[in-house]
């Protein structure tokens, strides 16, 4: 029996044994328990009728960098980490969305250079990218785009790197993020792309 | 291990005829023993201990009920005095000594739960401080100067509480009855504090300001201030005097259900109307409050506000529409069972308006249970065509959701109005302008409020969240201060038609009472909850991480039935406060009885109420 099967027949205990009291016991204040028993139960039956999802922390996996033979692996990774370490997806679009709170990325590596996407991720308010979809004056979007390289996001600059080869790729690009690029933990830092400091080679993953 | 094996085994051995009875003590004995197991394997690592557990339960669940009990506890001793208080003051000015009596009756309590509170209280920090050794030590180094503080108001708190109590009878009549209103102003006024001062450490863990430099008073009081402290204050402020007055309400339903004599019903049934209206006239201000939450919380932190609207814990905010649509038929329809029972003939009279409110109000909650943003599957979300269902996402959004639940608040005050000019006839010459202009306002007013809330999907949302939504909140309010003073003018000099009959309301309404106390205790600890997930896995969000074990956030289905577990001891609990509180008035009806019969009587208890008026 699976734990959500194990958990609804509690929920479903608890309200059987509150119709009990109130079918069998004359008391008042029991039946009132007996009543309180029913609500309680269902509401335990409503929550857990909706999809369970519980949040994991983000697992720290190192990556085995000699799996990384080309580009496209980069992106590859940049794409998970998108999705997930990333939350890019909580607010960005990828393609025209009305409902999306910041820019829509489609095509941005396309527009962008590698240093001013890495500039954008790591000192967002350095240029302020304005919203034209409504014509008029343009306006601001609504949020506020953190630095990725601090908490509570905190990628390290190779998951960085990775996130922009995914851009690129996603854009048709040409990927110009290189192997050379990524750091090796045990190893000094490669070549900088905007002075950042250099973190371990670590890529988290949301279970 | 092998050697304390060898010990169990001789001395079950030794133990002979016995060892039954020895082995269940030895089990109880090392089942005891094993959190100081996983005590001494953490110390033995190196550097400090960081985090330490118990079997079965778990260091975070232990925690968890524990915190969720001591803030339903502190929620209702800090609600109690201000409902009491309120009373205190309406007896006061206007006259009406059952409301004096009625406040008597639930300070009564106050002693009782405000030590069962500050158990738990201890019972938390003496758990956090085992569990979470890291965390309270980080804590500790910012908050300092404020834990002082709250030593302190807890002293003036205790010293006022007695005072207060002590000195009812005492201080009844002339200027002693002024500084009984004022002891009972500075109960709450401490009260108050007690209540801010922890938020603030609560918050800090949501919303941190960190600041390296200046004094320990200047880094506490920068941690102090942070984005969500006020917004929190104010809704927690709020949800405790909902909180009381539903609890009072339940205490009365409960009562009334067994009371036998046609004194205790109608007695009990006024207390119920009492609690009710005080759980409204708190219910109808709480919406705007976690709105103006919200909206901070989308402001400090985007991600923050995504997680808990859009993310993992977006199914949560559809079961707490469903609890708030709960509570709101529930006290309406405590509201028309008063119509319909209390005032007799005016229930053919309000049977159209009251199935107009139903239906409003049933269409309002399908409204705003409509999902909006919710995590699908690949799968799930090709059959939707996209991330929102094509049929129902354009009701799921919050320009939907606030305007129906500003136009719930509406029909609730209205439900209001209408059970407060029951049975009375206006006499007043201005009274059809009166009633014109009252009829024009809300007219115009929900109209307003949903032109604004179809407009909000054709602005931006900053345009919408900090224009359209403010608008439509002041427009609410303004409805409310205009009707209520013109209809109590009005019911200045209105006929009395039909007279109030107070005990005559069916069964049903008091488990009607009931049933909206047990929404509001459950709505607070889904929030609890919703308010530690948004945190995901941080101690301190973006400043401390949650290394241990328990850093994720169980499913909502998993959290409900520890939730039903704290709503449930917590229901326990406040009866057996109840009934601890009034047992001494119970000996005293006893003894009341005997008296009559004996020439002389007999001393009073020792320790019992200081009660002349008992009701």
């Amino acid at each position: 029996m699976s734990e959500l099967a194990q958990l609804q027949l509690i929920a479903l205990a608890i309200v059987l044994f509150g119709i009990l009291i109130l079918l069998f016991i004359q008391s008042n204040f029991f039946r009132v328990t007996g009543f309180v028993s029913i609500v309680l139960g269902l509401f335990s039956l409503m929550s857990l009728a909706v999809p369970q999802m519980a949040s994991l922390p983000p697992a720290d996996e190192a990556i085995d960098i000699a799996s990384i033979k080309t580009p496209t692996d980069i992106a590859a990774l940049g794409q998970t980490i998108f999705f997930s370490k990333g939350q890019c997806a909580l607010c960005h679009s990828i393609g025209p969305s009305e409902s999306a709170r910041c820019p829509d990325l489609k095509g941005i590596g396309a527009k962008l250079t590698k240093a001013f996407l890495y500039e954008s991720l790591t000192d967002p308010q350095a240029f302020i990218y304005q919203d034209y979809r409504h014509g008029g004056v343009p306006k601001e979007y609504p949020a506020t785009m953190p630095s990725i390289d601090k908490d509570p996001i905190g990628l390290s600059k190779n998951e960085i790197l990775a996130v922009i080869a995914f851009l690129q790729q996603m854009s048709g690009e040409p990927i110009s993020v290189s192997l050379s690029e990524l750091e090796i933990p045990g190893q000094g830092a490669p070549a900088s792309v905007a002075g950042e400091e250099s973190a371990p080679l670590t890529v988290a993953q949301a279970n | 291990m092998r050697q304390g094996k060898r010990m169990i085994q001789r001395a079950i051995h030794v133990g002979g005829a016995r060892s039954g009875w020895l082995a269940a003590l030895l089990l109880t004995a090392s089942w005891l023993a094993l959190p100081a197991i996983g005590l001494a394997a953490e110390g033995a690592t190196a550097g400090p201990t960081e985090y330490r557990d118990i079997p079965y339960i778990g260091s975070r669940n232990m925690i968890w009920i524990v915190a969720q009990l001591h803030l339903l506890l502190a929620g209702f001793v800090l609600g109690v005095p201000i409902f009491a208080w309120l009373c205190e003051v309406i007896a006061w000015k206007g006259g009406e000594q059952r409301y004096d009596k009625l406040a008597k009756e639930f300070t009564k309590l106050l002693t009782s739960a405000y030590a069962t509170t500050a158990l738990f209280g201890g019972i938390l920090l003496f758990l956090l401080i085992v569990f979470y050794p890291k965390l309270m030590n980080y804590l500790t180094d910012i908050f300092f100067p404020s834990f002082l503080v709250y030593c302190l108001l807890f002293l003036f708190e205790t010293a006022t509480l007695y005072l207060y109590w002590y000195g009812w009878d005492a201080m009844q009549h002339g200027g002693k009855k002024t500084l009984h209103i004022f002891l009972g102003f500075l109960l709450n006024f401490f009260a108050i504090f007690i209540m801010i001062v922890p938020n603030a450490w609560a918050t800090f863990q949501s919303s941190p300001v960190v600041i390296s430099e200046g004094t320990a008073i200047e880094r506490a009081w920068a941690a102090t201030w942070n984005p969500t402290w006020w917004p929190i204050n104010i809704h927690r402020l709020i949800a405790n005097v909902v909180l009381g007055g539903y609890i009072c309400g339940a205490y009365a339903g409960v009562r009334y259900l067994s009371a036998k004599s046609t004194e205790d019903r109608e007695h009990y049934d006024w207390m119920g109307y009492v609690g009710n209206f005080i759980g409204v006239f708190g219910l109808l201000a709480l919406p705007f409050a976690g709105y103006w939450l919200m909206r901070e919380i989308y402001q400090y932190n985007q991600q923050m506000g995504i997680t808990l609207m859009g993310g993992f814990l977006s199914w949560l905010f559809i079961i707490q529409a469903m609890l708030i649509g709960v509570l709101f038929l529930g006290s309406n329809y405590y509201f028309w069972l008063g119509i319909t029972y209390r005032i007799p003939g005016s229930e053919s009279k309000y049977r159209k308006p009251i199935l107009w409110m139903l239906v409003s109000l049933l269409l309002c909650l399908a409204v705003w249970m409509t999902p909006h943003s919710l995590v699908a599957s690949i799968e799930e979300a090709q059959k939707m065509g996209g991330a929102h269902h094509p049929l129902l996402g354009v009701l799921g959004v919050m320009s939907a959701k606030m305007t129906v639940s500003n136009l719930m608040i509406l029909i609730t005050f209205m439900s209001f109005v209408m059970y407060w000019r029951a049975g009375k006839q206006d006499a007043a010459p201005w009274a059809k302008l009166a009633k014109a202009v009252m009829g024009a306002v809300l007219v115009l007013a929900s109209l307003a409020v949903i032109v604004l809330g179809v407009w909000g999907y054709f602005v931006p949302a900053i345009v919408r969240i900090n224009y359209f939504s403010t608008s439509q909140v002041l427009i609410v309010i303004f409805v409310i201060l205009t009707i209520t003073p013109l209809t109590a003018l009005l019911l200045k000099s209105a006929k009395t038609t039909t007279e109030m009959v107070w005990g005559r309301m069916p069964p049903r309404a008091g488990y009607a009472l009931v049933l909206n106390a047990i929404m509001v205790i459950l709505l607070m600890a889904l929030m609890g909850y919703a308010r530690s997930s948004s945190r995901v896995h941080w101690h301190v969000y973006g400043v401390m991480r949650d290394t241990s074990p328990y850093a994720y956030s169980p499913a909502l289905g998993s959290a409900s039935l520890i939730m039903v577990f704290c709503t449930f001891f917590f229901c326990l609990l406040v009866a057996f406060i109840f009934w601890v509180a009034t047992m001494g008035d119970k000996a005293k009806g006893a003894q009341g009885t005997v008296k009559k019969e004996l020439p002389h009587g007999i001393p009073a208890i020792a320790g019992g109420a200081p009660d002349h008026g008992q009701l």
